[in-house]
């Protein structure tokens, strides 16, 4: 297996060995399904759609989910010292960026598959409360695939540049934040041409044209960016500690 | 033993800023040599580590380990050691097992030759009992022995090992150190301590730095013979004498200080039954006759009598002071003002 995958799977193995992956996958399978049925009355829509979970999603993803997730990956190795012991083993650096990224990525992937219990069950079985367009679900799930890449990427920039994991929270907390309002903020603060840019800067305008069943290629380019950016600079972060 | 250099330093400089942590440090170390890398906390030891195992970059220097070039060829310099950083930091949620394949699956090593090497690494560390438990359950010496067994698991022909007993009690420590005898019979090791006992035990050679520069490099005889005189103590009997009356220790303290090139004089704490004193004298000179004569012209009972070579702690005490000061805030000159008042106190004495 090569260094990259063997990270990874420990990456992600490690997730499972601390409470971590058990408390994120369930605390959001709880809330999205509060969100989805309660909040936003999935009931009373009268149409088999899972719009609304897409558009609920992110917020809970980029706010709370990635920056716990990404918190730990290079700054907790950082801290503890395993990171000499790590970058000793014949490995390159980008190798370790990469095997942390992905199993980061791994156990995003893992909670949105999880969160397809609630289509399946309601559309497919036991309940069969309508015909779905699976269409626009598929293509949503990309979005949010995409955009969790481009999340978890910053988060491992972010934690990339610190010892402390508390500080990579609430930095990669901040960053997302700004991406997932900015709509928010180029509708209601900026003059009509800014607003269109930070619209198109902001994660929301992407992640509605796919879960209206549109792969943009543009926004797939987009948050494909923003991920190869990020690890780009995350991977000169690491590099960095022998120059300085 | 082949004298083929495993290890190769050449000027290496690395600079944080203004401060320079390693100045122009170069040394060698053959193949088939357990090397003591010896200095007090701050003298550069890590550092020097860390750029052989291509963790940080010289600023200026090369090194070389097994022939190649760290800055070349990292990956390459990588496979062919084995390193136990300072503090054995290793990730808590693993079980030894589990942390142990990792090591190997990086190293890529496949199943089979894991196991055969796992049967070794266990009978060598002693962690048959605790390959299932959890790192973060070990006591701080197990898990420096499976530390130890990450740095084996790939049999590298070179160990670098970086303090491998601090932090450990005494019982761990003599541990460790069998380990590193037994495991060193057949590969080149450098060991970074300031633990002198664990040199002496384990390493024919030493290298001692120093404020980032290297102040001592050989065997340990002759780092001893470069540093200071020969030591001697002697015992008296303050109760009984051959002939007249039992010395009294100032009679004892007068009449060893007359004897001609003994350079210092203390006394040393002993029970009430005897007069006991550590001289120095010239690293050439043998005093010992001069003493027993003195003993048998003056009456006196000598328990004991013994020339010792200067031991190496003192030496390094010798080699490494003004970082010790320098880290107390005083300035290094400081030192031999120290030096000379410790003199002069044992003068007065």
């Amino acid at each position: 297996m090569p260094p990259t995958l063997t990270i990874a799977k420990r990456e992600l193995g490690s997730y499972f060995n601390s409470p971590i992956a058990y408390v994120v996958i369930c605390l959001t399978q709880l809330l999205l399904g509060v969100l989805f049925f309660f909040v936003r009355n999935f009931w009373q829509v009268d149409k088999a759609s899972l719009a609304s979970l897409f558009e609920l999603a992110p917020f809970g993803l980029c706010l709370l989910v990635i920056p716990v997730i990404t918190m730990r990956l290079i700054a907790e190795e950082k801290s503890s010292g395993t990171l000499e012991m790590l970058i000793t083993l014949p490995v390159r650096d980008w190798e370790v960026v990469l095997g942390k990224y992905l199993g980061a990525l791994g156990l995003v992937a893992i909670l949105l598959v999880s969160t397809l219990v609630y289509p399946l069950m309601m559309f497919v079985f036991p309940w069969k409360l309508g015909p779905i367009d699976f269409g626009p679900v598929w293509s949503g799930y990309l979005g949010l695939t995409l955009m969790s890449a481009a999340a978890v990427a910053v988060g491992l920039l972010v934690s990339a540049f610190t010892k402390s994991q508390v500080i990579a929270f609430f930095v990669t907390l901040v960053v997302n934040f700004f991406f997932v309002f900015m709509h928010w903020i180029g509708d209601h603060v900026a003059g009509p041409k800014l607003g269109l840019v930070l619209s198109y800067v902001g994660f929301q305008q992407h992640i509605a044209n796919f879960a209206r069943g549109l792969i943009d290629s543009r926004s797939v380019v987009y948050f494909a960016s923003i991920t190869v950016v990020s690890l780009m600079v995350a991977f000169r972060a690491l590099e960095s500690r022998k120059w300085r | 033993m082949s004298t083929e250099v495993m290890i190769q330093a050449e000027g290496l400089t690395k600079e944080y800023g203004d401060y320079r942590a390693l100045d122009d440090v170069s040394f060698e170390v053959n193949k088939g040599e357990v090397v003591g890398f010896l200095g007090p906390n701050g003298a550069g030891k890590s550092t020097t580590m860390r750029i052989l195992t291509c963790y940080l970059a010289a600023t200026r220097g090369t090194a070389k380990v097994a022939g190649i070039d760290v800055f070349d060829d990292p990956l390459e310099v990588r496979r062919k050691i084995g390193y136990l950083p300072q503090r054995a930091p290793l990730y808590q949620d693993m079980s030894v097992w589990e942390y142990l394949k990792f090591a190997a699956d990086m190293r890529g090593l496949d199943d089979a030759t894991f196991r055969v090497r796992m049967k070794k690494i266990v009978e060598i560390c002693g962690l048959a009992q605790s390959l299932g438990k959890d790192i973060g359950t070990l006591s701080h010496g197990y898990r420096q022995r499976v530390g130890l067994g990450q740095a084996l698991v790939h049999d590298p022909p070179i160990l670098i090992l970086d303090e491998p007993t601090s932090d450990l009690d005494p019982n761990e420590k003599a541990e460790v150190v069998k380990y590193i005898k037994q495991i060193g019979k057949d590969r080149t090791i450098l060991l970074s301590t300031h633990n002198l006992g664990e040199v002496e035990q384990a390493c024919a050679r030493a290298i001692i730095v120093s404020k980032g520069r290297v102040v001592a490099d050989g065997g340990l005889d002759d780092i001893r013979a470069k540093s200071g005189g020969a030591r001697y103590i002697v015992v008296v009997d303050e109760k009984n004498a051959l002939s007249g009356k039992a010395p009294t220790e100032a009679e004892v303290e007068a009449a060893l200080k007359a004897v001609p090139r003994v350079q210092s004089l203390r006394d040393i704490p002993t029970d009430d039954r005897a007069h006991a004193f550590e001289l120095v004298g010239g690293r050439e000179d043998d005093l010992r006759a001069e003493l027993y004569k003195l003993c048998v012209e003056k009456g006196w009972i000598a328990l004991e009598l013994r020339r010792e070579a200067k031991a190496l702690e003192d030496v390094f005490r010798d080699l490494t002071r003004g970082d010790e000061l320098v880290s107390r805030g005083l300035a290094a000159e400081d030192a031999d003002e120290d030096e000379d008042d410790e003199e002069d106190e044992e003068s007065k004495d």
